[in-house]
């Protein structure tokens, strides 16, 4: 084999998914702090999807929705020491920092008006669906059960708050609800799915 | 934290704030109270986990996408790789290792490559948010448990003229801690760099960000000295610079 070989090159590659493959997050996070470009490569593979799911969600735009998972990863390769694997996974943080992030675009000026006339004009074409989008993992089903233990309304304040990326204020004006009422319906709301999805069995938390 | 706000009321706010729910007055406030209630973190974190279980999407991420970021990983840093945290081969190292190991002078020829594995545990340290605040409380606390322990070696780093110093310890362990808050912050487009020297050997033990605090890093052998330098943004395989610091081993 020559250098550049392909085959030589799918033989390493095989190589080093095998090395990560059942890495911890603190491994790979370790290894990505020593500059292993195959570990960054490793989270991508297991959260890329996820990460990019949210971010499209909340933009509804794929190039911006790009642009964030851009930005997600590139931060865990520059300053891999703000994930502190003893307070959540690694799927967790980097799904906090791409929310955080989306959720600074759609607050710029502009974002959140050229997202809605997206979504309206996505849904005018009957291929967007937002609620069925969300629920393609092992564990949907038990997901999707506990969100509907939860009240309308809590359900209403969250998904508002979480998937529009609206402030608990600005969602309180959307449902015409109190500030206070609703600030108090999304932590409830958030305890109460907690209790729930572990009641029925689905992890919540702890480092892979 | 504002003086109207109390603990029931932050309390309130937590479940907005883990879905960035709050404007960014609440959120700097609420971001105060955590760094000081352990249960209040637990809460968010909890909450967070529960939003991951709501976001999780089980699509791919788009093709070439991957390609960008490596393509964004050099720009970033010309030349780190997977090489940065190793040791540099003899040769190349005498030849190239610069001011760095000129300076820490008296290294004697090394008998034969020390393999270090450095973990650079912690680079581009921006202490700017809640991770960060609280991560260097535990990280203060470890560096004061390294310098009391007399089983660590310490090392006392000085710039040339004396005015700015550093102290880092090393437990048996290979952890290291080191303080390095006396040095002046630097713009973004540059870093501290820290070195360890075994021998005639010089290895990056990692980039400091351009406000360093209290860092740690890890060491699997034993060093002769340490060094920092500046360093453009995300750090160099290998130093030209004059050291802004260097000790060796007391």
């Amino acid at each position: 084999m020559t250098a550049g070989d392909p085959s030589r090159d799918r033989l390493r590659t095989e190589v080093v998914r095998e090395e990560f493959a059942d890495a911890s997050d603190a491994a790979i996070v370790v290894a990505i702090a020593r500059y292993r470009q195959e570990a960054l490569a490793e989270a991508y593979r297991r959260h890329a999807g996820a990460v990019f799911g949210l971010a499209r969600r909340l933009l509804a735009d794929q190039t911006m929705a790009e642009e964030v998972v851009q930005e997600v990863f590139l931060r865990l390769w520059n300053d891999p020491g703000r994930f502190d694997p003893e307070r959540g996974t690694l799927r967790s943080y980097l799904l906090a920092q791409t929310h955080g992030r989306s959720v600074d675009v759609l607050r710029s000026e502009g974002a959140r008006r050229q997202r809605e006339e997206r979504e309206a004009r996505q849904t005018a074409e009957g291929g967007y669906d937002l609620e069925l989008e969300v629920w393609d993992m092992a564990a949907a089903a038990k997901v999707r059960e506990a969100l509907s233990e939860l009240s309308l309304q809590e359900r209403l304040a969250i998904e508002l708050a979480y998937f529009g990326g609206f402030t608990y204020r600005e969602v309180a004006e959307r449902l015409g609800e109190p500030e206070g009422t609703v600030k108090s319906r999304i932590r409830s709301g958030l305890r109460r799915l907690r209790v729930e999805l572990v009641a029925a069995g689905v992890t919540v938390g702890g480092a892979s | 934290m504002s003086p109207m706000r109390r603990t029931d009321e932050l309390d309130e706010l937590l479940g907005a704030f883990a879905l960035d729910a709050v404007d960014d007055e609440e959120r700097r406030d609420v971001e105060r109270y955590l760094a000081t209630n352990a249960r209040a973190r637990a809460e968010v974190q909890d909450h967070r986990e529960v939003a991951t279980l709501l976001a999780f999407s089980g699509g791919a991420a788009p093709d070439g996408l991957w390609d960008r970021i490596v393509g964004s990983l050099d720009a970033i840093a010309p030349a780190p790789g997977p090489e940065l945290a190793k040791v540099l081969p003899m040769a190349p190292a005498r030849r190239r290792r610069g001011r760095v190991a000129a300076y820490a002078g008296g290294a004697v020829a090394a008998a034969a490559v020390v393999v270090l594995g450095v973990v650079a545990v912690q680079r581009g340290n921006e202490l700017d948010d809640l991770r960060g605040e609280i991560a260097s409380t535990t990280v203060q606390e470890g560096f004061g448990q390294a310098m009391a322990d007399p089983a660590s070696a310490k090392f006392v780093l000085q710039s040339p003229d004396g005015s700015v110093s550093a102290q880092a310890a090393v437990e048996p362990n290979g952890i290291g801690f080191l303080a390095a808050g006396d040095l002046a912050a630097l713009p973004d487009d540059r870093t501290y760099q820290l070195w360890g020297i075994s021998g005639d050997t010089v290895i990056s033990l990692g980039v400091l960000g351009s406000r360093p605090e209290v860092l740690t890093f890890t060491v699997a052998g034993p060093l002769d000295a340490l060094a920092i330098t500046e360093e453009v943004a995300g750090g160099v395989p290998v130093s030209e610079q004059s050291p802004a610091l260097v000790g060796q081993l007391t």
